[in-house]
C-alpha cells in the first residue's frame, strides 16, 4: 500500500468522524488506531494529521469526562 | 503578528530575585524569625527573609496589584505563591519585615502558616465555578480558617504540622485524600435520568462510566435511555461527569464528610490516606457551623495529645481508633467500615486491639 | 467596563467578616469593574440560599489548535444572570516554583481586567494560574496577549497536565535535585502532549526535591519525582551536641522515632546505620544544620497516584528507585520511559482509565515488561503473598 500523506490521512479521519457524528465520538487514540489498521499509518503522521484538522478548524477538541475530536457544530451551542 | 503556540511558560530564572539566582542550590539552613517569617541562610552568608501571608486563593486583579505594590516597595519587585496558595514576600532586608507585616495585616492578610502551624486550606471551586459541587469550597474554608486563625498566626502553639484540605466532590481536585483533616463534599442521591439523555450522551459510554455497574441500558416509551440500579449507586458522580443528563445535586441530601489522619510527607511514617471520621454533616451556608465545630474539636484533640511533630494520623495509630472516636465524641457507624475493593485490608486482622 | 448590576447578598456579606481574607471581598472588588463578577455574586448568593450549585459543564470551547487550557462553563440560570451565562476558565502554565516579578503579574492582571471577570485563582490545584470567567469571543484575544507576554496555556482534558514542582534549590537546603529545572524541561519537552489531548485520560507530573514532598507529588501525580540520596546522611557532631545541650532529648524525640530504628545515641555521639536508613527526612527535619541529606543525590520516580475517580484512590509506587537527573543520559532515559508508558497506555488503556489503574488492571509485572523495565524489589512493599501465580513458562511453549 502506498504511504498515505498527512493530508490524505486527515481526510480519512474527517470522513470517519463525519460518518459517526451523533452516534459515536472518537478520541485521538481511536483515530490513530483506525488509521494504523486501515492504512498502516504510523503514529507520528497521525498526530500531524490531527493537528492539521485542528489548525484548519475542520475539527475541534471537545471535553466530556475525556477529550474527543469532533466536527464543530454549525452554531455555537448554548447547552 | 504571527500567532505563537507551544511556547511554554516563561523561564523561571527571569523571576528569581538576585539573591536566589546567586545562591541557587547553595542554601545552608533555614530558621524561624517570628511566626510567619523565616530566614534562609546561604553558604555565602547571604540571607533571604520570607514573609508568608494568608490568601483566599480566589484573588481579584485589584488585590494582585496591591501585592505587587508591596513587593515593589519592600522586595525589589519579587514575590511568589506557595503550594498551599499563600503569598510569600521575599527580601534580603531585615528592616523591611515589620513594616511589610503591618501593611499586610492592615490589608486583611494575616502573616503565619510557617513551621509548626496550621497553614491555608488547599481547596477547590465549589459553587463559584463547578458543575459537580456537592458543597461550596470558599465559604467553608473562610469559616474554618476564621475559627482556626490563632493556629495560623502562631498565637496558639501546635505540636507540628496539620494540613487541612477541602474538595467539593469526589473528583477531589485538591487531592484531599492524604490530608490530616479532609473536608469532602458528598452527594447522597442517585442520579436522575433526564428524558433527553440519548440526545446528549452515548449510552455505552454512560454505562461504562459506572464503577459499580449500577447503570444499564433501558427503553422508556420506546426511546433508548438508561436506568439506575439505585441500591448499587455509591454517589460518585462519575456518570454525571461523562453525561450531563444525569444530575446528582440535591439541596437537602448533599453535604459534607470529614476524613482524618492522611499525610504525604515521608517523615517517620509512610504517606497515608485519610480515613472517614464523620460520614455526613449538612450544608448550612453561609458558615457551615457543624463543619467548623467538628474540625475544631479534632484539632484540639491533636493539640492536646500529639507528641512533638506527630501528625494526626500517627497520633491516632498510636492511641488507637476506638480512643479517637471516643475523644471526638463521634458515633462509630456502618458507614465507617469499608465495603469497596480493598475492604478486607481495613478490618482488624489481629488480636492486638486498643481496648477503649 | 461599566459597573454591573448590584445584587443583595446578605449570606455572602456574612463572609466578609472575620480575620481570614475574604473571597467575597475579592469578588466585590472585581465587581467594581466587571459586570460578570457582579453577576457571579448574584448567582452565588442564590446557591447559598438554595444549597445547590448552578454551573453546567461541557466543553467545545478553546483556542484554535489546542484541546487543553480552556474549560467551558455555563450557568443554568443564564436568563437571570446573563453576564455569567458563559463563564469559561482559562488555565495558564505557571512559572516553575510560582516565582514572579511584579512586572509579569501586572501584565497578567491587565489582560484579565480587559478580557475577563478580573477573578483569578493563584493557583489551581494542578499548579496553573487560573483565570475564572470569560466568554468565547475573548479567548483568542487573551491567548494572543498571553503569548506576547511570554505565557502559554496549561493542560486540561485527556492530556499531560501542567507539571508543577516545589521551590527546590531556589530556597531549600534539602533539595536533592533541581526540581525547577526538571519541571521546566519536562514542560518544554512535552508542549504538544500538554496542548493536544491524545491520551485515555489526564496525566499529571509533580516534582518534589526531597521526601518531605511539599507538593504532595506522591498523592496527586501520575508521575511523581521525589528527591532522595544514596550515601550517608551528612552529620555535624558539634551541631548535634548543641541540640542536645539546648535540651533536645535525642534518644526519645529522634532515635526512638526513626522508622527503621537505625540510629544510636550514647549521650555524646549519634551513630547512624545508613544501610538501614530509608531516607524519610525525619531526623534531618528535626536537627537542621546538624544533619543533611547525603552527597550522592538524585531522585526516585514513582507512578500512578490519583483521586478516587474512577476505580478508587491510589498513591504512586516506585518505578525507578534512583536516577540522577543531572546528566544528559538519565534525562533521556526519563523521557524515553515516559514515551514508553504513554505508548502502552494509549494502546491498551480504557477511556478515563488513569495510568495507575491501568497498570494494576493489566498486572504491574506485565506493565513493567511492556514499558521495558526490569522488576526490582524496591518496587514492592513485600513480594506477593498470594500463590495464584500466572507462571509464564508453560504458556510460552
Ligand atoms: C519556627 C521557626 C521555623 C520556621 C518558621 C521554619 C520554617 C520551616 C518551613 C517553611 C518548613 C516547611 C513546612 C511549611 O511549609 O510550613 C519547615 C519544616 C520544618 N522545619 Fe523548619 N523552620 C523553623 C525553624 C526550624 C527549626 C529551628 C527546626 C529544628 C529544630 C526546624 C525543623 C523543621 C521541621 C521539623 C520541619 C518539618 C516538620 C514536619 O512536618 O515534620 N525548623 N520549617
Ligand atoms: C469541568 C468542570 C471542572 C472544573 C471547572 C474543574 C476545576 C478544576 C480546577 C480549576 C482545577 C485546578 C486546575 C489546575 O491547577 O490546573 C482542577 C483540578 C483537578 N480536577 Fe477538576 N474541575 C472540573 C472537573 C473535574 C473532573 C470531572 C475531575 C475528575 C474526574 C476533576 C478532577 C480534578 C483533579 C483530580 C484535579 C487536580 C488535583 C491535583 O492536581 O492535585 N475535575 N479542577
Ligand atoms: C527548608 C525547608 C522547607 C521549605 C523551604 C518548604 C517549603 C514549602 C512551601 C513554600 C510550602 C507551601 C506552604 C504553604 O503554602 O503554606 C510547603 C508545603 C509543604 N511542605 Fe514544605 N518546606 C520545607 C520543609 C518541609 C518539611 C520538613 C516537611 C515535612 C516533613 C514539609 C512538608 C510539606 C508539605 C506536606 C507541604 C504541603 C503540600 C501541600 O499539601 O500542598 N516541608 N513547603
Ligand atoms: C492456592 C494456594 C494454597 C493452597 C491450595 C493451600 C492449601 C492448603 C491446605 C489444603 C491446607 C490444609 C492442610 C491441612 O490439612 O493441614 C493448608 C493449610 C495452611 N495453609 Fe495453605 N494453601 C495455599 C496457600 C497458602 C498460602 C499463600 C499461605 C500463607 C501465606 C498458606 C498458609 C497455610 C497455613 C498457615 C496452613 C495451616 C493452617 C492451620 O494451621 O490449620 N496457604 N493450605
Ligand atoms: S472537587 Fe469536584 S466539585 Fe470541586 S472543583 Fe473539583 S470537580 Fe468541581
Ligand atoms: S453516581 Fe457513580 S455509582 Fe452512582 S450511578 Fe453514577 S457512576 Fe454509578
Ligand atoms: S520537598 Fe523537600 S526540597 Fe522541596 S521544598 Fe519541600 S523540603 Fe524542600
Ligand atoms: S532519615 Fe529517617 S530512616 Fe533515615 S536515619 Fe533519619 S529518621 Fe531514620
Amino acid at each position: 500500500m502506498a504511504e498515505m500523506t498527512v493530508e490524505q490521512l486527515a481526510d480519512a479521519m474527517y470522513e470517519m468522524i463525519k460518518e459517526a457524528k451523533g452516534m459515536k465520538k472518537y478520541k485521538a487514540t481511536d483515530l490513530q488506531k483506525a488509521m494504523a489498521e486501515r492504512f498502516g499509518a504510523d503514529k507520528q503522521t497521525c498526530k500531524q494529521a490531527i493537528r492539521l484538522l485542528m489548525d484548519s478548524g475542520r475539527c475541534i477538541y471537545t471535553y466530556f469526562g475525556g477529550s474527543y475530536i469532533e466536527i464543530p457544530p454549525d452554531q455555537p451551542p448554548a447547552p | 503578528m504571527e500567532r505563537r503556540t507551544d511556547i511554554g511558560p516563561p523561564h523561571y530564572t527571569k523571576f528569581l530575585p538576585p539573591v536566589i539566582q546567586k545562591n541557587y542550590g547553595k542554601w545552608k539552613y533555614h530558621e524561624g524569625v517570628r511566626p510567619g517569617v523565616m530566614v534562609h541562610v546561604a553558604e555565602s552568608g547571604d540571607k533571604l527573609y520570607t514573609i508568608r501571608a494568608a490568601s483566599p486563593r480566589l484573588l481579584s486583579v485589584q488585590k494582585i496589584r496591591q501585592y505587587c505594590d508591596l513587593a515593589d516597595k519592600y522586595c525589589d519587585g519579587y514575590l511568589r505563591f506557595t503550594s498551599r496558595n499563600n503569598v510569600e514576600f521575599l527580601t534580603t532586608k531585615e528592616e523591611n519585615i515589620e513594616p511589610l507585616i503591618a501593611e499586610l495585616e492592615a490589608m486583611g492578610h494575616p502573616v503565619g502558616g510557617v513551621g509548626r502551624a496550621i497553614s491555608n486550606i488547599v481547596h477547590t471551586q465549589g459553587w463559584i465555578h463547578c458543575h459537580s459541587a456537592a458543597t461550596d469550597a470558599s465559604g467553608i474554608v473562610k469559616s474554618v480558617m476564621d475559627d482556626l486563625i490563632d493556629y495560623f498566626t502562631g498565637k496558639k502553639e501546635v505540636p507540628g504540622k496539620l494540613r487541612i484540605a477541602l474538595a467539593c466532590c469526589l473528583n477531589m481536585c485538591g487531592a484531599v485524600h492524604c490530608s490530616d483533616i479532609a473536608i469532602l463534599g458528598i452527594h447522597r442521591r442517585p442520579p436522575k435520568v433526564m428524558p433527553n439523555l440519548a440526545q446528549m450522551c452515548e449510552i455505552p459510554n454512560v454505562v461504562a462510566a459506572c464503577p459499580t455497574a449500577a447503570i444499564r441500558p433501558a427503553k422508556v416509551d420506546g426511546k433508548d435511555t438508561v436506568e439506575i440500579i439505585e441500591e448499587q449507586c455509591m454517589y460518585c458522580a462519575n456518570c454525571f461527569s461523562v453525561c450531563p443528563a444525569l444530575p446528582m445535586a440535591d439541596a437537602e441530601l448533599d453535604g459534607v464528610s470529614i476524613w482524618v489522619g492522611g499525610k504525604v510527607s515521608n517523615a517517620r511514617s509512610q504517606p497515608m490516606f485519610s480515613k472517614l471520621a464523620v460520614p455526613y454533616l449538612p450544608n448550612n451556608p453561609p458558615r457551615w457551623p457543624e463543619v467548623g465545630q467538628t474540625v475544631r474539636k479534632i484539632v484540639e484533640i491533636w493539640v492536646e495529645h500529639a507528641e512533638p511533630d506527630e501528625r494526626l494520623g500517627e497520633m491516632i495509630q498510636r492511641m488507637g481508633w476506638p480512643r479517637f472516636f471516643r475523644l471526638a465524641g463521634i458515633q462509630f457507624s456502618k458507614e465507617h467500615i469499608d465495603d469497596y475493593r480493598y475492604a478486607a485490608l481495613s478490618l482488624k486482622r489481629t488480636a492486638q486491639v486498643h481496648q477503649a | 467596563m461599566a459597573e454591573g448590576k448590584k445584587y443583595v447578598t446578605p449570606k455572602l456579606d456574612e463572609l466578609e467578616k472575620g480575620p481570614w481574607p475574604s473571597f467575597v471581598k475579592e469578588i466585590k472588588a472585581a465587581a467594581q469593574k466587571s459586570p460578570m463578577a457582579a453577576a457571579l455574586l448574584g448567582q452565588l448568593e442564590q446557591s447559598y440560599d438554595e444549597k445547590i450549585g448552578h454551573w453546567k459543564h461541557g466543553g467545545i470551547v478553546g483556542v484554535v489548535g489546542y484541546g487543553g487550557g480552556v474549560i467551558g462553563r455555563y450557568s443554568d440560570l443564564g436568563d437571570k444572570y446573563p453576564e455569567v451565562a458563559h463563564f469559561h476558565t482559562i488555565r495558564i502554565n505557571q512559572p516553575a516554583g510560582w516565582f514572579y516579578t511584579t512586572e509579569a503579574l501586572r501584565g497578567l492582571c491587565d489582560i484579565w481586567e480587559e478580557h475577563g471577570s478580573g477573578l483569578t485563582n493563584m493557583h489551581g490545584s494542578t499548579g496553573d494560574i487560573i483565570f475564572l470567567g470569560t466568554t468565547t469571543d475573548q479567548l483568542e484575544k487573551v491567548f494572543s496577549k498571553l503569548t506576547a507576554l511570554g505565557f502559554d496555556l496549561g493542560g486540561s482534558g485527556s492530556d499531560v497536565r501542567t507539571p508543577s514542582c516545589c521551590n527546590g534549590m531556589a530556597r531549600c537546603e534539602w533539595a536533592c535535585y533541581d526540581t525547577m529545572k526538571v519541571c521546566y524541561n519536562l514542560t518544554m519537552a512535552f508542549q504538544d502532549e500538554i496542548h493536544r489531548p491524545a491520551f485515555p485520560y489526564k496525566f499529571k507530573m509533580k516534582m518534589a526535591g526531597c521526601p518531605n514532598d511539599c507538593v504532595a507529588a506522591i498523592a496527586r501525580a501520575d508521575l511523581s519525582i521525589i528527591g532522595t540520596w544514596k550515601d550517608e546522611i551528612q552529620q555535624d557532631d558539634e551541631m548535634i551536641k548543641k541540640f542536645a545541650d539546648e535540651g533536645l532529648d535525642i534518644q526519645r524525640q529522634i532515635v526512638s522515632r526513626c522508622p527503621t530504628r537505625c540510629m544510636d545515641w550514647d549521650g555524646k555521639k549519634l551513630t547512624i546505620n545508613n544501610e538501614n536508613c530509608v531516607k524519610c527526612m525525619f531526623c534531618i527535619n528535626s536537627m537542621p544544620r546538624a544533619l543533611a541529606p547525603g552527597k550522592e543525590r538524585g531522585a526516585m520516580v514513582l507512578l500512578g497516584a490519583k483521586a478516587p475517580i474512577v476505580q478508587g484512590a491510589q498513591l504512586s509506587s516506585v518505578l525507578i528507585p534512583f536516577i540522577d537527573l543531572e546528566d544528559e543520559e538519565s534525562w533521556n532515559d526519563l523521557k524515553q520511559l515516559l514515551e514508553n508508558i504513554w505508548e502502552v497506555w494509549c494502546e491498551e488503556g480504557k477511556n478515563r482509565e488513569r495510568v495507575g489503574e491501568f497498570a494494576l488492571r493489566v498486572g504491574f509485572g506485565n506493565f513493567l515488561e511492556a514499558i521495558g523495565l526490569e522488576p526490582r524489589p524496591e518496587m514492592v512493599a513485600y513480594p506477593r503473598d498470594n500463590p495464584y501465580v500466572f507462571y509464564q513458562t508453560a504458556k510460552k511453549e
